[in-house]
């Protein structure tokens, strides 16, 4: 980390530096620019400059995410705390319904995700191999296997998200609206939430998968299936974090 | 320039202090048990403000006049300029924050001691309703969306089913005796409201789905208006009610006047 | 590097070697380009617009407030529900769209890969698609003027229930939707732009640009950008809750019970009051992202032109994370007579008294940049020192409605207006307004004219006061906020006078604004030719190599060797030193 490093190297002197004349020993490779390729100015557009954008670009999209999240889990605690002033008994009394989950549906949802984030960390794993090899130019046979991964966490993921749909489906025949409790609401305001991420990285594993129609670079494939799955492992986690709200804070 | 950027500055800065010496519009006389304390604290508050908006334009103005010392390097900060004003900064502003908070604390609801005066304060686009609870000092069901009849003189839609609401007195103006805590029981029946009494330094959101309990306690007779402060649609400028302090007998009168219906 | 430090040739140093001027940002090929100083100038015009539309609408409701029979031209007589409408689109046009925009993503897409030394911002693409979805969002909102029931009548907070039932009011219908349909893009557009502004401060930063090299623009919007990722996704979803409570039946913020002009509403289960934590969660923080750039470039301009390096730089940069920090703390000050526990009031109330620390850290350090420097009374710093003076006027309300007892007379009144017009309406203008003059060489290649700039300062300066210092007045005396007529209330009806005067400098104020735009608009046409760096300063954006800056391989990779403030350095030939500069 460059900050940890400057900081190092600055403040020697006591005084509140930066701002004015050189007192900042001159050292090259210093600052965000060059970490990834000291040195060598040209290669702004390598490999090494770009993978390392996406991340950053990566972990500040789970920022937000996750600030979404944490304010809908407040939303549902605050409204599962809190009851509604009874008009005719003066009192306050809570009308959040406790709403039964279709757990066998639920888990077996689960248990797809969670195949689907192995899966992809596979292709991500097989996907750095062989450029590894590229990189010392021999690809082995046995290295085109990242696309059958790719494929089958497609598969899943979009099998997590049918399993989802027949979910809401059970509720809605057992009659659980979205508005007919706010149990109701927020439940289906949490799951389809995390759809609709869930959603957005298909689009993005589609869009690494359909590389050789695009006519992609195998680079940016890869850096795609990178940053796609730690979205992806993240919203695996966050789902599991979904579920154990709903199950044990069901009220 | 630079003697007119001073000028306009230091003129900028007595027209806001002529301004508020002169003050055309301030507050009306305070007429609750608080206000006293209140408005001292106000006293407090404009003044040392005012002194640090004051100070702090002269600093700014003596900095820009200041010539520059020929040669040498300009200074780049030093620490123990920042310390000094920060701890004198934090010193003033918690110091204020502080001096604040027991005003705060009493103007909490507090522990019901019988005494006082219950209102219910029931907002509705744009109009303000006062319920008072009657001779059996308990305020009858209501379910607005089933009784509601403005019309037929049930506004809040008390329950008629409800013996505890025959005697329920609902007026549009607030009658209240000098000298009495009221206890407000705020409500609202469409969107939320502010029931906001200058005079009585009093301000409190009408929420629907919530009853609010506030008090204040009047000190002086007379009437008071009182004005919607949370934007509540397109008579938000006209919600206007009064509240009327009486003494203890002609509030006694009042009551046994509208008693019965 | 070869092309670096070399001394410029005046020729070449014409601005029109900078290819995003050569070819004129007009041309259909250009017009959705990723190139980022394009993209900051396209964010400069539509907040351009913007504040164009809110300061007409400001004009409008100043006039219907002290003649409410004055018949407007091409409006007619205006009714109630227009002020309201009025008010609530000149709020969130002069919020969102001018203050979140320019100061930010419009200066900043332009200036922040410049000063850092990179060629472009780390994702071009989604900067670009950032700016278009600003723009859609912008017809949405202006189009909620032309549906049936007009613009919003809400206020820019959208209270619910009256901003969640169409049936409470004109403009509760598809005006509402239209504006919260705009919101969501907004947030958007914000998230992705602030998303590229962050990693390119983190990996696109110049060899020798260290994090205490970087200039405190710099420093100012990478905060902001961290703000508006954690606060603007919160708003979105707020946004979005909304939506379903007016569609889809759902009861997030409605009660039951509700009984709106006769008719029964069928939701219940709701919360009015979780509208407002999740608005001023967002919102206390908005109100820094709108004003922490403009604290960026004041602190940088103040350094330029009083030739001195910006005073306690490190004390800065901690004031302005500190601010960021405690920004996320303090939304209840927003709520202390709504309904929320009281007792929370005495922990908000505190927090809101810290914040106001670093600031006031912030405003010392300036007046210390200034003090004995070897000032130059050009215009930006005109303005740069009308922010401080505003800032200072503006932010000492803020501790005393920060006090719940205070508070629970001035909330809602036009102290609050006063309050907040000043700090954040005002100052951030005079930012805005200090930057454009300094900037705009380095953004049209021409000079802006000095006269006309002076004359429009002095116009704005006690425009400024003479509108927003008599309102604390108005406040103090009770008068309520969001009164579409002063006749409802006889209190209130007593303080037309005052109201009179504030319309009388507002009129005169909004005027002098046609200075400043003849001024921009003819400087850009007819100005003088700009030199490569006219007012002499040190950070990279104005090295010639700069100009010729476009995306690509070995291109311009400035190594940098001094830091961003060096002015007056003894035994140095020139009176500063470009960050680029080769090691003494
Ligand atoms: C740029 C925007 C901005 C900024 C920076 C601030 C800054 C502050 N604001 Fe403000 N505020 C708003 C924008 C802003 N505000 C808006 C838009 C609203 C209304 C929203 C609405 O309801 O529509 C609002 C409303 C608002 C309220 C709610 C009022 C109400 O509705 O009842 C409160 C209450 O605590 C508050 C407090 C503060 C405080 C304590 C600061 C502090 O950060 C101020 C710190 C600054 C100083 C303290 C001055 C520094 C100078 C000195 C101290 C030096 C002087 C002395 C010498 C030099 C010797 N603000
Ligand atoms: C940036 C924010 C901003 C700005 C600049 C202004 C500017 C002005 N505002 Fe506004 N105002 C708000 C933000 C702002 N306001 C908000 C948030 C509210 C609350 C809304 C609500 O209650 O919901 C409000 C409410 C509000 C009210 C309260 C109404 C009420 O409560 O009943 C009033 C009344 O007088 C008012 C008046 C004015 C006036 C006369 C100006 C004049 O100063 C206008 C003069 C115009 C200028 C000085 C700008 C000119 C700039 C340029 C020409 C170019 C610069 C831009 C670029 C270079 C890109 N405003
Ligand atoms: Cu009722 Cu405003
Ligand atoms: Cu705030």
């Amino acid at each position: 980390m460059p900050i940890i490093s400057d900081r190092v190297e600055i403040e020697r002197k006591p005084k509140l530096g930066g701002g004015g004349p050189g007192k900042i020993p001159h050292r090259r490779g210093f600052g965000g620019g060059d970490d990834g390729d000291r040195g060598r100015p040209e290669d702004f557009r390598s490999r090494n400059q770009r993978m390392r954008r996406y991340r950053i670009g990566m972990a500040l999209c789970l920022v937000s995410v996750t600030a979404v999240f944490v304010a809908l889990t407040f939303l549902y605690v605050f409204r599962l705390g809190k009851g509604r002033y009874d008009e005719d008994a003066h009192r306050w009394v809570t009308d959040w319904i406790t709403l039964k989950l279709p757990y066998l549906l639920l888990w077996t949802n689960s248990l797809v995700l969670l195949l689907s984030s192995a899966t992809l960390e596979l292709a991500r794993r097989t996907m750095e191999k062989k450029e590894e090899f590229a990189a010392m130019g021999i690809v082995p046979p046995r290295m085109r296997r990242d696309l059958p991964w790719l494929g089958i966490t497609l598969l899943l993921g979009f099998g997590f998200l049918a399993g989802q749909v027949v979910v809401w489906n059970t509720l809605r025949h057992q009659g659980v609206y979205l508005v007919s409790n706010p149990s109701r609401s927020y439940f289906y305001l949490l799951t389809g939430t995390h759809a609709v991420h869930l959603a957005g990285g298909l689009l993005a594993l589609l869009y690494a998968a359909g590389g050789r129609f695009l006519a992609l670079r195998f680079e940016s494939q890869r850096i795609a299936v990178e940053v796609t799955s730690w979205y992806w492992h993240y919203l695996a986690f966050l789902w599991f974090g979904i579920f154990a709200l709903v199950h044990f804070a069901r009220g | 320039m630079s003697v007119a950027l001073r000028l306009a500055l230091l003129l900028v800065v007595l027209g806001c202090v002529y301004l508020f010496l002169a003050h055309p519009y301030w507050f009306p006389a305070g007429a609750s048990s608080l206000s006293g304390l209140i408005d001292h604290q106000f006293r407090i508050a404009l003044w040392v403000f005012g002194a640090l908006f004051v100070v702090g334009h002269l600093i700014l103005v003596w900095a820009l006049s200041k010539k520059p010392h020929a040669g040498g390097m300009a200074s780049q900060g030093s620490w123990q300029l920042e310390v000094t004003w920060t701890v004198a900064v934090t010193i003033i502003f918690f110091w204020f924050n502080i001096s604040g908070d027991h005003l705060w604390s009493s103007m909490m609801p507090p522990a019901k001691h019988g005494t006082e005066i219950d209102v219910e304060v029931t907002g509705a686009q744009f109009q303000w309703y006062f319920r008072y609870p009657g001779a059996d000092g308990a305020f009858g069901k209501t379910d607005a969306q089933k009784f509601a009849r403005p019309d037929e003189g049930n506004p809040l839609g008390i329950d008629p089913s409800d013996p505890a609401g025959r005697d329920d007195i609902v007026s549009t103006a607030m009658i209240v005796p000098v000298g009495h805590a009221v206890q407000l029981h705020l409500r609202a029946q469409d969107v939320v409201h502010s029931l906001f009494i200058p005079a009585m330094r009093f301000k409190q959101d009408t929420v629907p789905g919530m009853e609010i309990i506030s008090h204040f306690t009047p000190t002086k007779i007379g009437a008071y208006e009182i004005a919607c402060a949370e934007l509540c649609g397109l008579g938000h400028y006209r919600m206007r009610a009064v509240v009327r302090v009486v003494s203890e007998a002609e509030f006694a009168a009042w009551l046994k006047q509208h008693g019965s219906f | 590097m070869p092309m670096l430090n070399q001394t410029p040739d005046p020729k070449a140093i014409r601005n029109d070697s900078d290819p995003s001027l050569r070819s004129g940002f007009q041309k259909a090929r250009n017009l959705f380009s990723t190139d980022h100083k394009i993209i900051g100038r396209q964010y400069f015009f539509l907040s351009l617009a913007a504040v164009l539309v809110g300061a007409w609408l400001s004009l409008l409701m100043r006039i219907h407030l002290v003649w409410p029979k004055a018949i407007i031209l091409f409006l007619g007589e205006i009714k109630p529900e227009n002020y309201l409408a009025q008010l609530t689109m000149h709020g969130t046009l002069m919020v969102f769209f001018v203050l979140s925009t320019v100061p930010q993503a419009g200066f900043g897409t332009f200036f922040l890969p410049l000063q850092l030394g990179a060629r472009n911002m780390a994702f071009p693409r989604l900067a670009a698609v950032g700016f278009w979805t600003a723009l859609t969002s912008f017809l949405v909102l202006m189009a909620a003027f032309f549906v049936p029931g007009g613009a919003p009548g809400a206020g820019w907070t959208q209270y619910p229930p009256l901003s969640a039932l169409a049936s409470a009011g004109p403009g509760q219908g598809l005006g509402t939707d239209l504006w919260l349909v705009s919101i969501g893009l907004f947030c958007l557009s914000s998230l992705m732009s602030a998303a590229g502004f962050v990693a390119t401060t983190v990996s696109h930063r110049a060899p020798g640009m260290t994090w205490m090299r970087m200039p405190l623009t710099c420093w100012s919007w990478f905060v902001t950008s961290i703000l508006i990722l954690l606060a603007f996704g919160i708003l979105l979803a707020a946004v979005v809750l909304l939506m379903l409570d007016r569609h889809a039946g759902t009861s997030f913020f409605l009660p039951g019970g509700l009984l709106i002009s006769g008719r029964a509403i069928a939701h219940s289960g709701g919360s009015p009051l979780l509208w407002q934590h999740l608005f001023w969660f967002f919102g206390h923080p908005e109100v820094y992202i709108a004003v922490l750039p403009a604290m960026g470039v004041t602190s940088h301009l103040l350094s330029v032109f009083a030739r001195k390096p910006v005073f306690g730089y490190k004390a800065m940069v901690g004031a302005t994370l500190a601010i960021g920090a405690l920004g996320f703390m303090v939304w209840g000050h927003h709520m202390f007579v709504s309904g929320m526990n009281p007792y929370a009031g005495f922990a908000f109330s505190t927090l809101t008294t810290a914040i106001a620390v670093p600031s006031a850290i912030k405003t010392f350090n300036w007046v210390a940049t200034l003090y004995g420097g070897r000032i130059r009374y050009a215009t930006p710093l005109l303005f740069s020192a009308g922010f401080v003076s505003l800032f200072i006027t503006g932010g000492l309300t803020g501790p005393i409605l920060a006090q719940p007892a205070l508070d629970t007379y001035l909330h809602d009144t036009y102290f609050v207006v006063a309050h907040f017009h000043l700090i954040m309406a005002m100052a951030g203008l005079f930012a805005i307004f200090s930057a454009t003059h300094f900037w705009f060489p380095r953004m049209f290649g021409r000079m802006m004219n000095e006269r006309l700039g002076r004359l429009h300062f002095w116009i704005t300066l006690f425009g400024a006061y003479a509108i927003f210092v008599p309102m604390h007045l108005l406040g103090i005396a009770g008068h309520p906020r969001r009164y579409s007529d002063l006749s409802g209330v006889q209190y209130v009806a007593a303080m037309a006078p005052l109201q009179k005067f504030i319309t009388l400098a507002a009129i005169v104020t909004i005027a002098g604004q046609l200075i400043f735009l003849a001024n921009l608009f003819w400087s850009m046409r007819r100005g003088p030719a700009a030199e490569t760096n006219p007012w002499e300063c040190g950070t990279l954006e104005w090295t010639p190599a700069s100009y010729a800056t476009k995306e690509g391989p070995g291109e311009w990779r400035p190594q940098v060797n001094h830091g961003p403030y060096e002015y007056n350095v003894p035994g140095a030939e020139n009176d500063f030193i470009m960050q680029d500069a080769p090691a003494s």
